[in-house]
């Protein structure tokens, strides 16, 4: 197809990779409207390199809306949203491909691919720039930090839900950004994909990422999360640590239900239960 | 199948990714070997078509050997580029002189004037119509979008329609290829904008917009039947069977050009329109522009579809029945699944046309009725078959 090659846009320029520390995204003031209700109500924060932000909350609290928010992909009513200190809305599609991944809650696939090209769909927004000389290296990575590896071949339709759910995560870590946005990649997996899952996010955030995921399992919030931020009927009920803000007082009104927060007896590490 | 592996290997496997330089990938994605299967399928193809396309010409009520036909290629290019070299002075003979000629003293001529351009415009509507639906079906994430069934081609049938009643058409038949284009034009948009929601078409809602669009524009030929005088009548009707008789050099040379531009542009939106596979959302989140694409791609539909209609009418199923064999050798990327249509449209085509003229002695069969019989049933099958994967109607 080389003779195409005229009607290809300009070769893109490659981002700089983010300090640990460094701000990534900040969100101030958003609002934002569905339908005539409105789902995300004057939401401040800021997304981190080298941290892993859990959001948290109960159903219809905004989580999704937040990620998507973040994303880029909505229109907000009200405030602001920044990548690199840029508005989100001054950024093309592809510049943002370069710079944030999104992890779906649902996955759909209309033609039977196979796993190993719908991974390689995550090296798409490279494909003009020289960073596509590491396609290969970071595919097999990313299949390999997935466990998705034996099933290269096989097509994505006849895969099990869970199996399908981490192809998906593989394809956005392929993707390579320096800001990675996960919508409850746990929730179709089993326990020892779950823990896979995050430790795949932690590894990522301590090799200076920043990450967003939307979980619903709070034990994997503590366990991973260096901030959690909890989402309540569209506002930010509270934001810090996992120490500071998964405390019984603030879980139990979020959640309206009675929720132990308490120390592993072996390891001390935190536990959350709800009562029963 | 996972559950074997230790915690341990976990972990690294995680670890892993952030290391600088991977490990030596045990099973690197063999990308060579991948084009050299591309090729393999793309030679066979055009192999294929071509020599049907040489055999086609050679048959009928004045059968010519292949030798004579490719003869005869070569005599016709010879004649032109002889009438350029005398047209400069160069005193040069061209090289194909001596190629070898039908036996039948009118062989030469039925081959130029009759045989060739319905073989030329065979290979182009079956191109267009299979490429046209396989990017339909990119564009809707439907496997089963396809210009007949939503209503595209009769959209496109109306505009040609429309050109011939008015009788715009005098003015040349380029004019008919733009009225089938902007018929195309219209139509897509509407089936498009009245078939989605949230992203989606599902094959229901699909399939019902196309009964809708289908009721309209055959209400709209009928009214043009009805008034259009005895001529234009004749070739009304022959909108609605679909027919490749009586082709004309001025015809294949009108919808070239619509070809070649919706090629170009569904070629050039290959890899876009993989990405689309995974859904909007997330094929904006890999950077591509979906609004634009979508318009583009919407363009390239109705160029396609206008070439494949403007001057043979309705053949239906052509653009379902390609893109889902090419499928199953090629696979769902469109980077080999576009050509590979192209090609396979174009052969579906020249072998409907070549049965049409000579199943039956000394008839012409209508074109689009033979795909229609075949396709028909397919149709049907792909759909149960939809909706078996699905568990349903979604």
């Amino acid at each position: 197809m080389s003779m195409l090659d005229v009607f290809r846009a300009p070769p893109t320029e490659i981002p700089d990779p983010l300090i640990p520390g460094e701000v990534a995204i900040v969100a101030t003031g958003v609002s934002v409207e569905l339908g005539g209700k409105r789902v995300l109500n004057s939401v401040d924060l800021s997304v981190m390199a080298g941290e892993v932000l859990a959001l948290v909350g109960p159903n219809g609290a905004g989580k999704s809306t937040l990620l998507a928010a973040l994303a880029g992909d909505l229109e907000l009513e009200s405030g602001q949203i920044e990548l690199s200190g840029r508005p989100l809305h001054q950024w093309r599609a592809q510049e943002l491909a370069l710079r944030r991944a999104v992890l779906l809650q649902q996955i759909q696939l209309s033609f039977p691919f196979n796993v190993l090209e719908v991974v390689q769909m995550g090296r798409a927004p490279w494909s003009n720039t020289a960073a596509s000389l590491h396609d290969d290296e970071l595919i097999t990575a990313a299949m390999a930090a997935t466990d998705i590896s034996d099933f290269a071949q096989r097509r994505f339709s006849h895969l099990s839900g869970g199996e399908k759910a981490r192809v998906a995560l593989s394809r956005i870590l392929a993707q390579d950004t320096a800001v990675l946005m996960l919508d409850e990649p746990t929730a179709a997996l089993d326990l020892r994909h779950q823990e896979l899952v995050l430790q795949v996010a932690r590894a990522r955030a301590a090799a200076g990422r920043a990450v967003v995921v939307v979980l619903h399992d709070l034990n994997l919030a503590a366990g991973y999360a260096d901030k959690v931020a909890v989402l309540e009927k569209g506002q930010l009920a509270a934001l810090g640590t996992p120490e500071e803000v998964l405390t019984e007082e603030i879980l139990s009104r979020v959640y309206q239900h009675g929720i132990d927060v308490m120390a592993h007896p072996v390891t001390g590490r935190t536990i959350i239960f709800p009562r029963r | 199948m996972s559950t074997k592996t230790s915690t341990n290997t976990t972990e690294s496997a995680a670890a892993q990714l952030e290391i600088s330089k991977p490990p030596k990938p045990r099973k690197a994605p063999k990308k060579s070997r991948g084009r050299a299967k591309d090729r393999l399928i793309l030679g066979v193809l055009s192999a294929a078509l071509a020599i049907t396309a040489i055999i086609a010409a050679g048959t009928g009520q004045l059968h010519i050997a292949p030798v004579e036909v490719i003869g005869s290629i070569l005599h016709g290019i010879n004649n032109w580029l002889q009438g350029w070299l005398d047209y400069f002075g160069t005193g040069l003979s061209a090289p194909f002189g001596g190629a070898p000629l039908p036996e039948h003293p009118r062989g030469y001529e039925t081959l130029w004037s009759v045989r060739f351009p319905r073989v030329a415009l065979a290979m182009i509507v079956g191109a267009a119509l299979a490429c046209s639906g396989t990017v339909m079906q990119g564009v809707f994430g439907n496997p089963l979008a396809e210009p007949a069934v939503v209503g595209v081609s009769s959209g496109a049938a109306v505009g040609a329609s429309t050109a011939i009643v008015t009788g715009l058409a005098t003015h040349g038949n380029w004019v008919v290829a733009i009225f089938a284009f902007m018929g195309g034009l219209i139509t897509t948009l509407l089936v498009y904008s009245l078939s989605r929601s949230k992203g989606r078409t599902e094959v229901v809602t699909l399939v019902l917009t196309g009964i809708a669009v289908n009721a309209f524009t055959f209400a709209m030929i009928a009214f043009y039947t009805y008034v259009a005088d005895p001529n234009a009548r004749d070739q009304l009707i022959f909108w609605q069977l679909g027919s490749l008789n009586g082709t004309s050099w001025i015809s294949v040379l009108s919808v070239l050009p619509l070809l070649v531009a919706g090629l170009v542009m569904a070629f050039s939106a290959a890899g876009k329109l993989d990405l689309l596979a995974l859904g909007e959302r997330s094929a904006r989140h890999l950077g591509v522009n979906v609004e634009r694409l979508r318009m583009r791609m919407i363009i390239t539909v109705a160029l396609l579809v206008g070439a494949g209609v403007a001057f043979t009418g309705i053949v239906s199923f052509v653009g379902l029945v390609v893109p889902h064999l090419i499928r199953i050798i090629a696979g769902p990327g469109h980077k080999l699944l576009l050509p590979a249509s192209a090609l396979g449209g174009a052969l579906l085509v020249l072998l409907a046309d070549l049965g049409a003229r000579t199943l039956v002695t000394y008839s012409d069969l209508p074109l689009g009725m033979l795909t229609a019989l075949i396709g028909g049933p397919f149709f049907f099958w792909l759909l149960r078959r939809t909706r078996n994967e699905q568990g349903g109607w979604a």
